[in-house]
């Protein structure tokens, strides 16, 4: 016998039969897939091929074949995803799979690598051999990448990394554009007409404003600015996107986020290492380029931004350009009462020596170069006016920790001196973005007894202790977010160059010895006694991660 | 290292035999105050911040069993779930009709390493065994324990009994209840009175989310447009299922609270209801009846006429119940295509055979997941989840209908 009973939900037919009929959907726009909806993992890369250029690189191997590698595990990467690794070394197809392969033994957070997956997924990495200088090896590239379109079904989407020294960007790009491989859909010359093309870059984005704006400016002759995306991993971590749902998801501290409430704001970013093997670079570089020029002042536009229109990257990265228009750039003598520079000497930390900077193989024995920044910023907003951020980074310090923390303003009147009770410590907010990701705010209680004894406590939020998700790697969200098309999490062009605006006044006076002078601090320490005295002068002290 | 691995036991266990709720409250409360002496490791028991023990604070899960082994067994896989989940575990011991000393009480604390070292979260477990009338009255010797303002997750493992009125009260309680449906002896009546529960917002259920990973691969072979035009033509679904050999039992450590698997055609059953909500398929006639866990349907799809076809297959690679291989084929006008996942031991092939098409084929992870994790993924989900509640109320149907006699 026939029967005819709905195996779908009446109900939810129902539903669909009352709702009013959507207009006709364009053509071109697929319908989504039914077998997605109310699934776990929402966002899946679409089919695309990812050119490393620089492939054989360190970066590959520590951070991208381990990234790519638990992308596929975790399911976010569509069985077309292919790998195209571009580079001069003369390699085998073979044996750039073994590299690739041994980043992922080494430093993936799932491994070792499983044979038979592995195996499967390789079949998906190719490596193209060429001179980034020369014309042919990007004509051949472009045959290459339209086979594998034809071949897997990559849709003619193109995700390029440079993984090469920023020297080689303009060189690299130029010659993509020549090739035709810059182009998107419409507008390619040849192949298929279909499908989005990317660009990431990493930092440092540039040494000044100068050299930004020349990057910036070659890397828009080729790409579109919304092509463009340059990657932070401090940005792709759980807390600092976490810091927008804190404050624009919750309706209790949005309205306290302001100068009538908030005394002033910390930010420190304190490593323990010393330059690591990475001495020339560093001493090229210096703290106040490698770590204030991105991450610092962009977890500072993220705690201050004002609530995005939508929660869009373009959205976003207005209200971040805003923070940072407001900082005002300092005059020379605002650098010397402003800003602390330190250099570490040897000491020890965690338990074990740290030779002096300057004993650091490719350092200068007179380097200048500082190895701990302090700062104060002001932005002068609506909001913050008044309000004084202090930044602090370093390398050499007692413990690996970042985390911004907000000093409320104290309680109008000290109801409780009367009483006896000395001034009750100021409220703090604590937001931890590592480790030990977290929230933690701090406020006074009373302690138990006929008199009137007030302490300070704690109340203590962890991920680790709430959510039994692993947090992913930054590299993984943010290749994800570039696959996916979504660039919040990625620095705009107008951005990068603000903050060279706000940095270069100081570069320039320490530069020509203007800007206060260089304080040495013991590894070990929380650097020069000179950065505790900035605070001092405002009646303030850094609170101790 | 997993959490859960480092898991210490933080303060003696509390053991208590016909006591009182008050006693059980009071000895809960204690637990927090900053204690003058040494852990066993000689470090203060307060954290240099000044805290002690940093204390998650995260939701109450109330476990019900059978019996004190049951009880042990789930003690192990809260143990598994590690410093995430629950701020307080209740584990029940209801023993009605039993003689003796009505409510005996274990009360312990763990505690873990938070990743990066330093301060250690906890949580505390408390096992309550509770005999003669006071074993009809749970809700009101639980309440009292629970931590105020968290959601509060009934975790039912095995059977539940449905028509016991203390499964009512707890279920009432509770924000959330938990349960395995490959554990209900009918099962049935086990979805159908599951998808008629009342409940504030929502059913989770462990045999759902191990089909979590197949429901992904399923959905990636559509994801690709070029792909997803074959969806409306599917005429043919097949599905094999794990059941284990007769007369051999399997053992694993960390094998299921209830030991067995009395409804191993839970997990296939579901991911076909699930699939035919989806696409919109309605039932139309019984080919073969169910037979030895086996059985043919026709459904009627959007475009095509859809055989849907179940059938076990005995191995002990995998736990019973488990899904083995899905097959689904079109026939339709957009020309001949196939998309397979055949599950190994702990990886899969996945397969996609459009005509005209290369064939694309790679091998995925598979691992089968531990009861601590499903239990863990269940948790995190705080709202009801309609596409499950749906797919079980299809699953129920498409049962039914295999019992009926050959059209």
């Amino acid at each position: 016998m026939a029967t005819r009973v709905e195996v779908a939900d009446e109900q939810a037919g129902a539903r669909e039969r009352e709702r009013p009929q959507r207009p006709s959907r364009d053509e071109r726009q697929p319908r989504p897939n039914p077998l997605r909806e109310g699934l776990r993992l929402e966002r899946m890369a679409e089919p695309c091929t990812m050119v490393i250029c620089g492939a054989t690189g360190d970066l590959a191997e520590r951070k991208l074949a381990p990234a790519l590698y638990n992308c596929l595990l975790s399911g976010s990467l569509p069985p077309e995803f292919t790998v195209v690794g571009f580079a001069r070394r003369d390699l085998s197809g073979e044996a750039f799979r073994a590299h690739l392969l041994q980043g992922i033994n080494k430093f993936s957070r799932n491994r070792p690598a499983k044979p038979a997956i592995w195996d499967s997924f390789a079949r998906g990495i190719e490596y193209h051999r060429g001179d980034f200088d020369d014309p042919a090896a990007y004509l051949e590239l472009a045959k290459r990448l339209d086979r594998i379109d034809r071949d897997r079904g990559t849709a003619g989407n193109r995700l390029f990394y440079l993984a090469v020294p920023p020297a080689l960007y303009p060189e690299i790009v130029n010659h993509l554009d020549r090739a035709g491989l810059a182009a998107a859909g419409e507008r390619r010359r040849s192949g298929t007409k279909r499908g989005w093309t990317r660009v990431i870059v990493e930092k440092p984005f540039g040494s000044d404003l100068e050299s930004a704006r020349t990057l910036n400016r070659e890397l828009a002759e080729v790409f579109d600015e919304e092509q463009v995306y340059r990657i932070d991993h401090y940005l792709g971590k759980e807390t600092v996107q976490n810091l927008a749902v804190f404050r624009f998801g919750n309706g209790l501290f949005e309205p306290i986020w302001n100068r009538r409430y908030i005394d002033s704001v910390q930010i420190t970013v304190a490593e323990t290492v010393g330059v690591e093997g990475r001495g020339e670079f560093y001493d090229a570089t210096g703290a106040l380029r490698d770590v204030v020029q991105g991450h610092a002042l962009q977890l500072m536009a993220i705690f201050a931004m004002d609530p995005p229109v939508e929660f869009h990257a373009e959205d976003l990265r207005d209200e971040k350009l805003k923070v940072l228009r407001a900082v005002k750039p300092m005059s020379p003598a605002e650098v010397v009462t402003n800003t602390v520079r330190g250099q570490y000497v040897s000491g020890w930390v965690e338990g074990a020596k740290l030779v002096s900077y300057r004993d650091e193989p490719e350092v200068e024995p007179d380097s200048q170069t500082e190895t701990f920044v302090a700062l104060k910023l002001g932005i002068d907003s609506w909001r913050w006016a008044g309000v004084p951020f202090y930044l602090r980074t370093g390398k050499g310090l007692p413990s690996r920790v970042t985390e911004i923390a907000v000093q409320f303003k104290q309680a109008p009147l000290a109801l409780f001196a009367r009483a006896g009770v000395p001034q009750i410590d100021p409220n703090v907010l604590a937001i931890r973005v590592q480790p030990d990701e977290g929230i933690l705010l701090r406020f006074g209680a009373k302690v138990p007894g006929q008199g009137m004894q007030i302490r300070t406590v704690n109340m203590d939020f962890r991920y680790g202790s709430s959510f039994a998700v692993d947090s992913p790697d930054a590299y993984e969200t943010l290749l994800l977010d570039a696959m996916v098309g979504d660039a919040s999490l990625f620095t705009r062009d107008d951005e990068v160059e603000r903050a060279w605006e706000i940095l270069d006044p100081i570069l320039e006076a320490w530069q020509a010895g203007q800007g206060g002078p260089l304080h040495f601090y013991g590894a070990g320490t929380w650097g020069p006694p000179a950065a505790d005295e900035l605070l001092e002068r405002d009646g303030r002290a850094w609170r101790r991660p | 290292m997993r959490f859960g691995e480092a898991e210490s036991l933080a303060t003696p266990m509390w053991v208590e035999r016909n006591t009182t709720c008050q006693a059980i409250a009071g000895h809960l409360a204690s637990l927090w105050d900053i204690p003058s002496g040494l852990d066993d490791g000689g470090d203060p028991l307060v954290t240099e911040k000044g805290l002690p023990h940093a204390r998650a604070s995260v939701l109450n899960l109330i476990v019900t069993v059978q019996d004190e082994a049951a009880a042990d067994r789930v003690v192990h896989a809260l143990i598994g779930l590690g410093v995430h989940h629950p701020s307080r575990a209740i584990v029940l011991v209801p023993q009605q009709g039993a003689a003796g000393a009505q409510i005996d009480a274990r009360i312990s604390t763990h505690c873990n390493e938070t990743e990066g070292g330093g301060d250690r979260v906890c949580y505390e477990e408390v096992v309550l065994t509770v005999r003669g009338e006071a074993a009809e009255h749970l809700s009101g010797i639980v309440t009292p324990l629970l931590i105020h303002d968290l959601p509060t997750h009934i975790w039912w493992p095995g059977d539940p009994p449905f028509d016991d009125p203390v499964f009512d009260q707890l279920v009432e309680m509770g924000d959330r209840l938990i349960v395995d449906s490959s554990d209900f002896n009918d099962l049935l009546t086990g979805f159908r009175r599951t998808a008629s529960l009342r409940r504030r917002s929502g059913v989770g259920d462990l045999s759902w989310e191990r089909l979590a990973w197949w429901q992904e691969l399923t959905a990636q072979f559509f994801d690709a447009p070029r792909f997803r035009r074959y969806l409306p033509n599917l005429s043919r679904l097949r599905i094999r299922y794990a059941v284990a050999p007769r007369a051999t039992t399997r053992h694993d450590e960390d094998a299921d609270v209830a030991p067995g698997t009395p409804a191993p055609m839970a997990q296939s059953l579901l991911y076909a209801g699930w699939i035919a909500t989806r696409l919109g398929w309605r039932r139309h006639r019984t080919l073969k009846p169910l037979a030895d866990g086996a059985f043919d349907l026709r459904l009627e799809g959007r475009h095509e006429m859809v055989d849907l076809h179940l059938e076990p297959t005995v191995t002990d690679d995998v736990p019973p119940g488990d899904l083995l291989s899905v097959r689904l084929s079109s026939l339709g006008e957009t020309g001949a295509a196939e998309f397979i996942i055949d599950r190994d031991e702990d990886d899969a092939m996945v397969a996609t055979n459009a005509d005209g098409m290369t064939a694309l084929l790679r091998r995925v992870p598979m691992e089968t997941p531990r009861e601590s994790d499903l239990l863990s993924a269940q948790l995190t989900v705080d709202a009801a989840d309609p596409v499950y509640e749906m797919s079980l109320r299809a699953a129920a149907i498409l049962l039914a209908s295999s019992r009926e006699a050959a059209a």
